[in-house]
């Protein structure tokens, strides 16, 4: 029977492949593969080759690194490895499932095959895609050459760390299944499991060497004091008891050579095998829950392909409204509010409001700590570099907009609204959204650089808070040209949009996804030339007639200008797009 | 109310639709027949401003749809095969969007007897995902009727509802028409037409092969028989038609 089932994942397997060799034919695909391939070639393969040197930032983090980098590097994974493990026991609130699919799940629960057999394919399938995100992160892990190994012992490295943590999953969730079923509610098994974890640590602390306690238990305030800590932590009983088998299992990732390698193999497979033996014995009845949970990732699967993100939940609970939807007024707001509905439900006012003040209290607060300049330039740092993040990469995340419902688009023009009400009524929530994220970034920056030790990051108060408010105004509308960027791309190309969407990546979706990339950064270079320009050109002319910071903001309001311009024409045009688009080519006939 | 003149639709090379024209007045139900590809349902997308026509004029309620398509859509529902929901909106929050969308004022007072007729009232405060597949037709078919339309374009009105749902939306779509709305209604189930239709379009591969009123239609192709069926004139009709 087995044998049967395998056959099943080889097929599906060979042909998943052959569809995709065959779709190279069209432009879209081929496109994307030839991107796709240049990109795996040139960052990962050229490197196994020799052929390119290591880039000379690497090389110089590299070889700045301490000598007794690895030992620590494992201690911390083996750490991160536990806590992991422990998140596995906390955290599931479901019903043991194997994951199975739909169609699995209609042809292999039906048929003459026992559970244990059904438990066999699972176990293996899900063994071929640990190895496949093992090759996947070695491609990564071949350029950390301070570790040792080579790609055939970073690959099966990184397949017993996956295999043994998926392995784990499930045999956690049958456990718990079954300790539910004799009576153990959630909490309970919370309470107890945070309980055990506190005794462990409180244990740990306790066997401290006197020397080492006063160090490892003193406050900490930089991070390379705060790891060296949670070092010595590690070598103490009984924490070092409990990460002894999770160092086994990486020992053959952190294998320096062929000997330590083979060493470490034996105990690796051993604590691979008594996973494997104790998820087969410890299954529970998973039918019922594994339909359900099939049903649920199917329906979710459908509403991703649909425009909506990965992580919605389409079970979800219903919501209050956002703010009360009269029947009358600007229509733009149905699809603020509509949309408002369909994101978490911490977006709201109040938890932004509470986030602001969080912000002001603990920065006043850090203000006042020991060695506080060195800490609040970093979290200053971070929350500019989270700043910037946000409003490159956040439009690809925030897609409350005509991505989301690009699947309802026919109903959408059925509206008796012109194409611009309906694009700017649906770019408003991801607008909103973005830019509350990117203004409590710069508050907790602004909030932060200044107390820095940096003498050039001095600047007039006046200044500061020019720049502050102009930054802030100028935020949503950049936020939107962003924004555009990625619905034009799903207005003007939607059955490109529509193939990113489509399930199992490979070089050409990668590809893909990279054209959108670089499109939507030279579009944005485009856009912004203008108005960055005119505005460095103003506060040339204006700072030495009225001084630095009346021409600051005479740039600024000269870029707001712009800006608002490129996002109202921006808008015109794709409404335009959006009632000329023939959905009956591009979605469905 | 519905003045449809030399509509065609052309996809590349292939015809979905040629030169059909074809007029609906106030209380009349037109039923759009036709075998699987005639080009029903891409007659009725560009009727509701979803697709542009390749070619020909469109009249919604005196409205261009080319140049007038906001007026025109203020008049007009559409209502598609598969209930197209917003999967986090839940039943009241669906009609309180559309209102919005359509400028219905006090739109309470309108949903309700709505949410009542179509039997979803007790679920108002459900999300799609709740709802069995008749009651997001139930929910979507209320959605639609909420500013009033006077012309209406149904897309098999009738899939996944019960027979109790069934009666009702008969009822629903004549009475509507008997207030004076302009109906197209295209499906497979033959009797329905037979049911509620005053006229009837028999579409092949995106030709009309004959409209008229059903006795008219039945006349020309009973050829001397008496009591012929729509089933009956539907396949002689597609059948002796050449192409």
């Amino acid at each position: 029977m087995l044998r049967a089932l395998l056959y099943l994942r080889f097929m599906s397997g060979k042909n998943w492949l052959t569809v995709r060799w065959q779709r190279l034919r069209q432009p879209k695909y081929l496109a994307g593969a030839i991107v796709g391939g240049a990109y795996f070639y040139f960052f990962f393969i050229r490197s196994f080759q020799g052929v390119a040197t290591p880039p000379p930032l690497l090389e110089a983090v590299h070889s700045s690194l301490p000598l007794d980098v690895v030992p620590m590097i494992a201690a911390i994974g083996s750490l991160a490895l536990l806590a992991i493990v422990a998140l596995l026991w906390l955290v599931p609130t479901e019903p043991a499932t194997l994951g199975f699919t739909e169609a699995e799940i209609a042809f292999l629960f039906p048929a003459p095959i026992s559970r244990r057999a059904l438990i066999h394919f699972r176990l293996l399938s899900a063994q071929l895609r640990s190895l496949l995100g093992a090759g996947i992160m070695m491609l990564f892990s071949q350029r950390w050459t301070f570790i040792g190994g080579n790609a055939l012992t970073h690959t099966i490295g990184w397949w017993f760390i996956f295999s043994a943590l998926n392995l784990h999953f499930s045999g956690a969730a049958f456990t718990l299944s079954r300790c539910a079923a004799l009576g153990l509610g959630l909490w309970r098994r919370r309470l107890g499991i945070l309980i055990t974890v506190g005794t462990c640590l409180g244990l740990t602390c306790a066997h401290l060497p006197a020397t080492e306690a006063a160090t490892a238990l003193a406050p900490a305030n930089t991070w390379p004091t705060i790891i060296q800590n949670a070092l010595i932590l590690t070598e103490t009983a009984p924490l070092r008891w409990l990460l002894w088998p999770v160092q086994r299992l990486m020992g053959p990732f952190f294998a320096e050579n062929a000997p330590s390698f083979f060493a470490s193999l034996p105990a690796a497979l051993a604590l691979l095998t008594l996973h494997y033996l104790w998820v087969v014995n410890s299954a529970v009845a998973f039918a019922d829950t594994a339909i359900e949970q099939a049903q649920k990732q199917g329906t979710r699967h459908a509403a991703w392909r649909a425009g909506a993100p990965l992580l919605s939940d389409p079970t979800r609970a219903a919501r209050p409204d956002p703010f009360t939807l009269a029947g009358s007024g600007r229509p733009e707001f149905a699809f603020l509010w509509k949309n408002l509905l369909s994101t978490w439900r911490y977006f709201t006012p109040r938890v932004f409001g509470a986030s602001a003040a969080l912000i002001l209290a603990g920065c006043l607060w850090l203000s006042r700590a020991d060695g506080a300049p060195e800490q609040l330039s970093v979290i200053g740092v971070g929350a500019l570099i989270f700043a910037g993040y946000t409003l490159i990469i956040g439009p690809q995340f925030a897609r409350q907009d005509i991505r989301q419902d690009f699947a309802h688009a026919d109903i959408l023009k059925t509206y008796p609204l012109s194409g611009w009400q309906i694009i700017l009524g649906e770019l408003l929530t991801p607008i909103i959204l973005l830019t509350s994220l990117v203004w409590l970034a710069l508050l907790t920056a602004a909030c932060s650089l200044p107390n820095t030790a940096h003498p050039q990051l001095e600047i007039s108060l006046s200044l500061r808070i020019t720049g502050i408010i102009a930054i802030g105004l100028i935020t949503p509308a950049l936020v939107a040209l962003q924004l555009l960027v990625p619905n034009a791309a799903a207005l003007v190309f939607p059955s490109w949009f529509h193939t990113s969407r489509t399930r199992g990546g490979g070089p050409e979706v990668i590809g893909q996804r990279l054209i959108f990339f670089f499109a939507q950064l030279l579009t944005m270079t485009c856009a912004l030339l203008p108005p960055l320009g005119g505005g460095a050109l103003l506060i040339f002319i204006w700072q030495g007639l009225l001084g630095l910071t009346a021409a600051v903001a005479i740039a600024s309001v000269f870029v707001l200008a712009i800006l608002i311009g490129e996002v109202a024409g921006g808008i015109w045009l794709l409404g335009a797009q959006f009632e000329r688009v023939d959905l009956s080519l591009e979605i469905r006939t | 109310m519905i003045e449809v003149n030399a509509l065609s639709k052309h996809y590349g090379t292939f015809t979905a639709v040629r030169t059909l024209s074809f007029q609906v007045g106030p209380g009349e139900v037109l039923g759009l027949v036709g075998p699987n590809g005639a080009g029903k349902t891409t007659t009725l997308r560009c009727l509701a401003g979803i697709i542009p026509p390749s070619s020909g004029t469109l009249r919604i309620a005196g409205y261009d749809l080319a140049t007038e398509a906001i007026a025109a859509k203020r008049t007009l529902a559409f209502f598609p095969d598969e209930p197209r929901l917003f999967d986090y909106l839940t039943v009241r929050q669906h009609l309180s969007f559309v209102a919005r969308v359509y400028g219905v004022r006090h739109h309470e007072a309108i949903a309700q007897p709505l949410l009542e007729e179509f039997e979803i009232a007790t679920h108002a405060d459900r999300l799609p995902g709740e709802l069995s597949r008749g009651m997001k037709q139930k929910l979507a078919i209320a959605c639609g009727l909420l500013h009033g339309p006077r012309v209406l374009f149904f897309d098999e009105p009738l899939t996944g509802l019960d027979p109790l749902g069934i009666r009702r939306m008969k009822k629903s779509i004549i009475s509507r028409a008997q207030a004076g709305a302009s109906i197209v209604l295209s499906s497979h189930l033959l009797h329905l037409l037979e049911e509620v239709c005053t006229h009837v379009l028999i579409l092949k591969r995106g030709e009309k092969i004959a409209d008229g009123t059903l006795a008219a239609v039945a006349a020309r192709f009973s050829h001397g028989e008496r009591h012929v069926n729509l089933e009956e004139i539907f396949l002689r009709a597609t059948e002796e038609t050449p192409q």
